[in-house]
Formats: structure tokens, sequence, C-alpha cells
């Protein structure tokens, strides 16, 4: 909503400067956005004297002028017929903007150069002759800045205004906050209106068929009107909240639109059928040509304006072509109602027209106001466009609006706001915004207020209403600082957060960067992560409304989202990567409208294994380096029983077959590692290695133990033992590992393997493993003796089960 | 026999003498008494000596072995400090090897910080989903269908009755049905608006807060607010409480701050009013308290939402916001 300040100044003295008002605008809830000099756009207009006039060489009609301004002289081509020499007018140099968008350049007109604009009051904005150039009084100082010579001042306030106050979206509105603001009065225009007798009674009717939608329709009628510009001054009001001047009849209607916030629409009488409205709802597939000649499709829940044949208007969103105001119009409807809010802000969303009428109805306009605004709208018709007023007003009201009256406590107002505020306080601020204390009732050690609500204030309704009013009238920032009683702690975080906070700390310490990635994400995205056509990661939740097609579905995994930084970073010369992310993705569940939303941690490893340095050659990462961060990320979590398992070739999906595994926790899965596979990498356009594992955190915290409890550090040594055995290549290390655990052996401490060898001189298809035994007794210091025989055993045991043999 | 072995003894002084190195002191001590050293050869051979000899024989030559073994490690020992003096050591001016902590992103900073914050005037933290209803993210907080106050969050749609959150309040009313006042919470999160620009993302990151009691009033929440401030930036940060508009509060306040940049002057970022929006605030509507149940006559109570990112942007002199979501590492590295 734009406001200036003279328009404001005709209904209160203003005694603040722009600074200081839009501040106190902005502390009263009416947000000031911007502050700007109406007649900025006047800066590089002068005020020329023309020196000489001499004809185009070109062109009959057109002149070069010599005009001059203090650094010179500037050549001006120009066609006015009223240019001569000796005379001032405006001067406007290259780069001027002029109200109406153009941007003004030098150029050359039929062969002579124009280095400037001589201008009329029309392109200037500040006149409606189009005859000629203007013509400056004679005591002016050329050179001198037109705005300066002529006094033009004036800012113009731009206000963001929140839904709740469509009061406000009218100069009248403002002025009112200001007037309460400064305690100054208001000045309100003469809306009064005497009939004598009621003429238009016989010549018009309105019929409400629809009152749901619509609870008031008022009309007047001004007949032998002149349809032409309107007077500059209204014009100029227009021009000062950045409306354009269309014609008299429509400039009125806008006029006191933004002056009382009541929308009006003007028909031409004599293009009404029958000469009656009929306010009904549309026909369900109906046509309708819009005034801004689109052609719109109707469904039954919308409101249409009609005359006695067909629709004339949508109520509340826009006129038609077929009632439109023309040059020749005689006789003018002028149309005041109050429309629903929910009917109009419906229809105004189904066509996708939003208009500041609409915009004004779906908030609520003063249900009073509509009489005030008609009688202002057809005085001045009749007083502009030289028209006679139709004596009687159309006045179809079914559902009268009764005002809020609301009761409100001192004491309640007094505790919820936590300032001190007497009776007589709290009632000389709601009257300085016309709410009317009725009463004052002592309730005790209370007292209530009654009040009745102004009816422009459709957002009053229950006492925190009118505390809100008061205070903001009394100021936020006069309500002292208190604190709140408050318990000594706070409860611990949840498990997951705690978990999330952990998960964090750790990956970076491994030297991992958190990355945050959106949530939503290419609808093909889990195709191209080859997930199966049966895989539930398969049906991703669709957005209606994506801002683009790469965040048009929810995820179902953070791989996708780690892909793309990769991409976005290798294509940045960010060759190595190390990066993971914490999030949500998004299972739907059958017959549930919400989505599952379990917790993911995704860690993608691309890249060189260390950074370049002089200690070595540089290795690029392998499987072994991002499965060792997820052992070391699952150890440093405490869970027990890890098992890493090899993944059915048909389940590996995005990872490459036979360098990927499960990642397993005694039973249960509880994520994966492996090798982003070469097919999925190409989808995505890398080219080169990623390895990957990710945890679900609902599967992962449960298996974190909640507490750690001591056990007590061996007290006797421990004897190490070594095998190395041979065995077919296709035997997994972890199953000897395991095996010999299984054996039970109470004096066996640990396994641990530390040399895996293929190629001469072991024989092809074999390979050599080699792993330590520890041994330790908490009874007693072992000796030789006591374990070279069962490591004997061991070993003949090992051999037997994985048919293996012993080094040559 | 005696001869021999004197003569073993000073032949091994005398190479020891000349010797000018650790590694030459070890290569004559393994000739004498290595495996097959001159005086481990001695000792072997004694059994050729009359039997009568062979006793001193031995004796003699195993004293003559420690003897050495004294010497040469003496020897060795005096070349070491020797050697240590001399030598040049490393250039310690090489790197090291690479050890490298990642970055936590700038978010996940300010969002612990916030929560920090919070957490230790007594707020609990709770967490929400983020496909919402239509009820949670909108009718039970008072925004009525219809009603132009949904066009305050411009929003992303799963189906008519189901949102991506568009702020973590949800949560609020989830958890007032769950427990009883006193309510004391904040609420960080993701949250979704279909909006796109320098200044907007359409995923972004809120933390909310609510505290519900008997008592609570604006100059409580004045109070916390201005609290928060303060830790979050300085001391001498100064807010104004400013009268606005959200439909689950009433009266609502937006709070600003005087810009950190300029110090109210006035300057780009505050796009020369001197002041900066931070967060959303405001005393919980009734209406609220009637769709959770609780009396509404006894209880009173505040909520408030910040943005994670405009938080972040400010501390850390961020002008665009999409940087966040882009995960270039230049950018990440920097936290
Ligand atoms: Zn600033």
């Amino acid at each position: 909503m734009k406001v200036s300040l003279s328009w404001l100044e005709d209904y209160v003295d203003i005694k603040m400067d722009p600074a200081q008002l839009a501040d106190a605008l902005t502390m009263a809830g009416l947000e000031v956005e911007a502050v700007a000099d109406r007649y900025g756009y006047l800066q590089s207009v002068l005020v020329g004297r023309i020196e000489a006039v001499d004809s185009h060489p070109n062109a009959d009609k057109l002149k070069v002028c010599r005009v001059h301004i203090p650094n010179g002289q500037l050549t001006v081509v120009c066609g006015a017929p009223n240019v001569k020499a000796g005379m001032l007018a405006p001067l406007a140099l290259a780069g001027t903007v002029l109200p109406d968008g153009s941007v003004l350049e030098k150029s050359v007109i039929r062969g002579q150069a124009s280095e400037a604009m001589l201008c009329s009051d029309v392109e200037l904005g500040l006149g409606t002759d189009p005859g000629g150039i203007m013509e400056l009084e004679e005591s002016l100082t050329p050179g001198d800045r037109l705005a300066d010579a002529l006094g033009l001042y004036d800012t113009v306030f731009e206000l963001d205004l929140t839904p709740n106050r469509p009061d406000c979206l009218s100069v009248i509105g403002i002025a009112r906050e200001i007037a309460a603001i400064q305690k100054t009065p208001l000045r309100y225009p003469d809306f009064s209106l005497e009939d004598k007798d009621n003429r238009i009674g016989k010549l018009a009717s309105v019929t409400i068929e629809a009152p749901d939608h619509c609870p008031r329709y008022a009309a007047r009628l001004v007949d032998a009107v002149k349809v032409k510009s309107s007077p500059f001054w209204l014009q100029d009001r227009l021009l000062s909240v950045g409306l354009r001047p269309i014609n008299n009849i429509v400039d009125i209607t806008n006029f006191v639109l933004m002056e009382t916030g009541q929308p009006l629409h003007a028909f031409d009488f004599d293009r009404l059928a029958e000469n009656r409205i009929v306010v009904r709802t549309a026909r369900s597939g109906e046509k309708f040509f819009t005034l801004d000649q689109k052609e719109r499709t109707l469904d039954a829940d919308m409101l249409m304006i009609c005359d006695g044949q067909k629709p004339v208007a949508v109520g509340g969103v826009m006129g038609g072509l077929n009632s439109e105001i023309e040059t020749g119009t005689s006789r003018v409807l002028i149309e005041s109602a109050y429309f629903s809010p929910v009917s109009i802000r419906k229809t105004s969303k189904k066509l996708g027209v939003s208009t500041e009428a609409s915009h004004r109805f779906e908030r609520g306009v003063d249900p009073e106001g509509t009489i005030r605004a008609v009688n202002r709208a057809a005085r001045l018709t009749a007083e502009l466009a030289g028209g006679t007023l139709v004596e009687g007003l159309i006045d179809e009201y079914p559902k009268p609006f009764k005002p809020a009256q609301v009761s409100v406590s001192v004491q309640r107002t007094r505790q919820l706001l936590g300032i001190e505020l007497d009776p007589g306080h709290i009632k000389n601020l709601l009257e300085s915004i016309e709410f009317e204390v009725d009463n004052i009732i002592a309730d005790g050690d209370d007292h209530r207020l009654e009040v009745t609500a102004p009816t422009f204030r459709v957002d009053i309704s229950i006492p925190e209403d009118l505390m809100e009013e008061v205070a903001r009238l009394a100021g936020y920032n006069n309500i002292p600082i208190t604190f709140p009683a408050m318990p000594a702690e706070a409860r611990p975080p949840s498990r997951q957060l705690e978990v999330r906070r952990r998960l964090r700390q750790l990956m970076t310490g491994f030297g991992f960067s958190e990355v945050i990635t959106y949530s939503f994400v290419h609808r093909l995205s889990s195709e191209r992560l080859g997930l199966a056509a049966t895989d539930p990661r398969r049906s991703q939740i669709p957005i209606v409304n994506p801002l683009a097609e790469d965040q048009a579905v929810m995820r179902t995994s953070l791989i996708p989202g780690l892909l793309e930084t990769m991409r976005y970073n290798l294509t940045r010369q960010v060759k190595t990567l190390k990066i993971f992310e914490v999030g949500k993705i998004f299972i739907p569940r059958a017959n549930q409208a919400l989505p599952q939303e379990p917790e993911v941690l995704a860690v993608l490893w691309t890249g060189m294994r260390y950074e370049a340095s002089w200690h070595g050659a540089q290795i690029p990462c392998d499987f072994f380096d991002i499965k060792g961060v997820a052992e070391g990320l699952l150890g440093a979590l405490k869970i027990g029983g890890l098992r890493f398992t090899r993944m059915d070739d048909d389940a590996c999906d995005y990872t490459r077959a036979g360098y990927c595994a499960w990642i397993m926790a005694g039973d249960s899965t509880v994520g994966r590692v492996g090798e982003i596979h070469p097919r999925i990498r190409d989808n995505f356009e890398l080219k080169q290695s990623a390895y990957i594992f990710e945890l679900e955190l609902p599967h992962l915290i449960p298996l974190i133990p909640a507490a750690v409890s001591f056990k007590p550090i061996p007290k006797f040594p421990a004897i190490y033992r070594d095998i190395t055995i041979i065995v077919d290549r296709a035997v997994e290390a972890q199953s000897i590992l395991e095996a010999v655990k299984n054996m039970g052996e109470t004096l066996v401490e640990t396994v641990h393997l530390f040399a895996v060898f293929e190629g001469d001189p072991v024989a092809a298809g074999k390979k050599s493993i080699s792993f330590r035994l520890t041994y330790r007794s908490g009874a007693k210091t072992l000796v030789d003796d006591d374990v070279n025989q069962l490591h004997k055993l061991i070993t003949a045991k090992l051999l037997q089960a994985f048919n293996a043999g012993l080094p040559e | 026999m005696e001869n021999n072995l004197d003569q073993i003894h000073q032949q091994a002084l005398n190479e020891l003498e000349g010797a000018e190195s650790i590694r030459e002191i070890e290569d004559i001590s393994i000739r004498y008494l290595g495996r097959k050293g001159v005086l481990t050869r001695f000792l072997r051979n004694i059994s050729h000596l009359p039997a009568d000899q062979r006793p001193m024989a031995g004796k003699k030559a195993n004293e003559l072995k420690k003897i050495l073994d004294q010497a040469f490690r003496q020897a060795s020992e005096k070349h070491q400090t020797q050697d240590a003096a001399g030598e040049q050591g490393i250039d310690v001016s090489l790197p090291g090897r690479c050890v490298t902590c990642g970055a936590m992103h700038p978010i996940s900073l300010i969002n612990e910080q916030i929560c920090g914050i919070f957490s230790g005037l007594g707020f609990d933290i709770a967490e929400g989903r983020e496909v919402e209803s239509d009820y949670y993210n909108f009718e039970a907080l008072n925004f009525p269908k219809d009603h132009p106050a949904r066009d305050m969050q411009d929003t992303f749609f799963i189906s008519d009755d189901t949102v991506l959150r568009t702020h973590t309040s949800p949560q609020q009313i989830r958890t007032m049905e769950k427990q009883a006042p006193p309510v004391r919470i904040i609420l960080p999160g993701k949250v979704y608006r279909c909006d796109s620009d320098l200044t907007h993302t359409p995923m972004f990151h809120q933390v909310e807060g609510l505290l519900v009691d008997e008592n609570i009033s604006f100059g409580d929440l004045k109070g916390i607010l201005t609290t928060f401030v303060h830790q979050m930036f300085d001391e001498q940060t100064s807010l104004r409480f400013r009268p606005s508009f959200f439909p689950f509060t009433e009266p609502s306040a937006e709070v600003d701050i005087l810009c950190i940049m300029c110090r109210g002057r006035g300057c780009r970022v505050c796009s020369h009013t001197g002041w900066l929006e931070i967060l959303g605030s405001g005393m919980v509507h009734p209406a609220l308290y009637e769709n959770v149940g609780y009396d509404a006559e006894r209880y009173t109570g505040f909520a408030f939402g910040i943005g994670v990112e405009r938080i972040a942007m400010l501390k850390y002199g961020i002008d665009d916001i999409r940087r966040f979501f882009e995960n270039d590492m230049r950018f990440l590295a920097q936290f």
C-alpha cells in the first residue's frame, strides 16, 4: 500500500518529518518498508531558457531549439506548436525516467541530433494539457531544478500491511492511525448526501439472490455525464500512489477506493439489460470476458453481478467488458457493496486474479462504509463529469452487520501485557482509534470495559484483540522487561538429538565435512539410483507445486544429494571430497496420509586418501578406507557384534557388486557400505570412483549402549601365537576369525588378522591369511606349555574346517 | 695361552682406538665377541688345551669378554653423544603428516548455539515431523482455510490436506496435546516455503519456542528474547519490539536488533533503516489453548520463531542464503 504525505494531509495535520512519521507508523504496527521522494524523477529536469528556435532542415513540423543551461547550451528537437525563443520551459536531460516509465536518451531525429527534451506537463505528470510544452513563469531562474523552482515536494510511503488490518488499506485509515499517534483530530470529507425523493427506484433495481456471498449492495445513479480526462488535482492524487489516470469516471471510483478503502464499480447503465442488477452465483462452466480482455470460465461458487440477462462483472474481483464505461457513456450506475471475504478469496484464487478490489474484499471492508463511499463517488461524479445525480439510494442489506461488542478485564490486560494501566488510560487509548467504551463496570478488585469496535475494524472479536490495541498504542517499548520463573535445569535432550550430535562430532573428527542438501530431489532420482521397481524407496512423495523439476519429490535416500554435491564440487576443481549428511528421508505408508520420516547418516569419500604431501605419493581412497571410517564410527559408539556381510548381487542397486556389504550389528542390519556402481556414477555424470556408507538412525540408536560399565584390566600377561594358513581365495577372512571365536576356548582373548597374501609362492586361486591369537587367563600367568597344545588344536581344526594348508 | 689372550686384548683395544663411528665399533665388537668372533672361537677351542689349563683359560677368557664388552659399549656411547652434537637434525619446517578435521555446517553450528542458549534458560528441546497435516500446520494454529493469513506463508502441498511444514509450530500443538502446563520447549528443524531468491530458499531452518505457564506476560517475552539476543550477539545489542500479526499469537511482535553492521547509522544490510528484523513472537492466541484443551483463563504464554539462516548470515557476513545449500567445499571449509 502506497500513500503520499500530501494526500494524508487532507485528513490530518502532520507534525512529524517523513522519517519520524515512518518510524512512528512502523512502531504502531504499520510497517513502512520504503520512504521515497515523490518527485525524485524530476532530479534531472531543469528550468531551461530557449535561446533560439530554427526550422528543422528535414521536417516542416519540427523545430531545432538551442536551450540555455548553466554549463552551456543544448540542441533540442521539438515539435510543440507553442515553442518560441525567449520562453522558459522544463528541460529533461538524458537519463530522466518519465512517469510513464520511458527513459530519455540522446537521439537523432530525422537527421538532427537532439540532446534533451522539452516537456509538456502531461509528460512530467504535472498537468493535463497535452497541447504543447509547459510554459514556465518568467520569474524562474534558468538552470534551477524544476521541482525546487515549482516547490514540488512530496513523500511517498510504502507500507507492508499485515492481513488483519484492511482498515489501513486506505488513506483515511492511515491518517486515522497518525491522528491517534499524534493525539490530533482526524478530518473526514463530507460523505453526506441528502435525497429529496427516490427517483432511482423507478429507474433501477437490485436483487440479491446470494446473500451469503453478498450481504450488502448499494448503488447510486448519475445521469448525463461526460466521460473525459479528470481534472489535474484528481490525476495528481492517483499518480501520487502509483495509479494511472484513465478517465474521470474510473478515476473517481479509484480515488474513493484509495481514500476510503471501499472498492466501487461503475457500470454504463444503458448497457445493463432491463436496467437492473441481479447478484447471484455463476452457472458452472459459464464463460465471461473480464475487463482485461480475457475469457474466464466460471464455476458455481463464484459470485456474479448480472443485469436482467447476463453477467456483467465478477463480483468484487473484476468488471466485464460488456458494461465498461466508454467515451459515449451517459448514465453511470455506481456499485458499492460488501462481499463475503471467503467468497471473494476463493474466486480470486480460482481465477488467478488479484485486484485492488479483491485484495480488500477478501480481508474485509467496512460493511457500514458502503454508503459513505457511494455518496462520495456520486457527488464527485456529478461535480467533475458534469452529470446530474439521480435522487435516491439503493441499499439492499439482507444480512445486517452487528458491530463487535467485547468486554475486557483491566486486570487481565495488565497481567497479559505486564504493564500498569488504569481503566481511564485504556479507555483513552481505545477511543483514540474510534472504539466506543460503553461502560466501565467495577468487578471486585477488577474493572471491565464494555467496548464496541468500529465497523471498519473487522479483526476485533475477543478481549485479546483489544489488549493488543492497548499494547500497540501504549507502545511495546514502554512495557518493562521481566523474567518468568524457570526451572533450575531443562530435561536432557532426546536420544535422537544426542546421537545426531555425537555423529556430527565423530564424523568431523574423522575429517568429513557436513553438508545440508534439499529434502526434495529430482523426480528421476531413485531411477537414477538404480533402485528396483519393488523397492519402497521408489515411491517418492511428489510435491504438488514444486519450484523446480529437480525439487519435485521428497527424497527417499540421501545418496542422490551427496552425488550431486560431489558433482558440484568436482566441476569446481575440488577433486577430493569427504562429506556427510544427517537428515530425514520420507517413506510413504499404506493407508496413512503422513509418511515415515526416518533419519539417516550418509557418508561419501571420493578422490585421494591423504592430501598431497611430501610424505609420499598420493593414493586414491578405496573400499577399505570408507569401511574403516564406518568401523571407527560404530566402534566409538560402542556398538557390539559388528559384522560386514557380502550383499547379494541383486540387492546391490547403486553399489558395485562385489564391492559392497551390509553393516550388521548382531542380527540387525544398520546400514551398508560400498563403492558407487559405475553405471550409477554415469547417471550422475561423475567420472571418478566414490565410496559411501549409510546408517539408519532408528536401527542404530537402540544398539548404542545407554551406559558403559567398566571391566577390570587384565592382571596377568598374555601369550601371543601367530597362525598362517592357505585357503581358497573365496574364503572370507571374517569366517575364519569367527570360526576361532566360535570354538569357545576361554583362553583365547582376541583374534587379530594382520596379513593377507596372494601370488607366488602361494598357488593360484589360493591366498594366505595370517592372524595373531592372544591367549590370556584371568587366573594365572600362562606359560608356553599351557598354550602349545591348544594352539596346535586350533590350527588343526582350522585346517580341516577350511580345507586349508600350511605354508611351505 | 695367556699371551694369546693378552694379544687379543691389546689388538682389540688398538682397533677400537682407530674406530671412527658407531658402525665401526659395532663391526669390531662382532669381530671379537660375535658368534664367529675371535674370543668366541678361543672359548670353543679351550677343549683342545691340556686339562689342567682349561679352567684358568676359560676364566680368563670370560673375564676378557666382559672387559671388551664394557669397552665397546663405552666407546659406542661416547660416539653417540659426539654424533648428536655434530648432527644437523631434521627440517622441522616441513609440513607434518596431515590430520584434518572436517567442518560442521554453519547452520548446524548456529542451530546448536541457539539451542544451547535456550537450554541454558531452562527450555527443553522437541522435534517433529516435516510432512504435516493441514490441521497441525494451519488450522490448529488459527489459520482458517480461505483466510488471507495463509498467504503469509507460501506453502508446498503434498495433497489438499498434507503440506511440507511451513514452520516448526505444528510441534507446539502436538506437544501441548500431550503435556499439561507448564510447557517450556524449543523446536528446531527444517521448514519449507515455496520461495527462492537472495534471501529465501525453499528449505530453511527455524528454532521456535513456546512457554506456557501461569502468569506469563508480554514483559516476560521481552525478557527471554532480550537475553537471547544479548547472548547470541552481544550485551550492547539494542533491540526493539514492534506490533505485527501472526494468527497464532496476540499481541504479536516482530523483534528488530540495531543493525550490527552499521550500529544503526543505516547501510545496505539493514536497507538503510538501521534495524534488522530477526524474529517473530507474541503471546499465544487463546484459540490454540482451546484446540489443545488448556484452560485459557488460567494459563498464558508466549511463542517465538527464529530463522537460523538469517542469524547465520548476520553472524558470518554471508550475503546470499543459497550458499548454505550449494555445499561448495570452499564455503563449508571456512566454518
Ligand atoms: Zn545497517
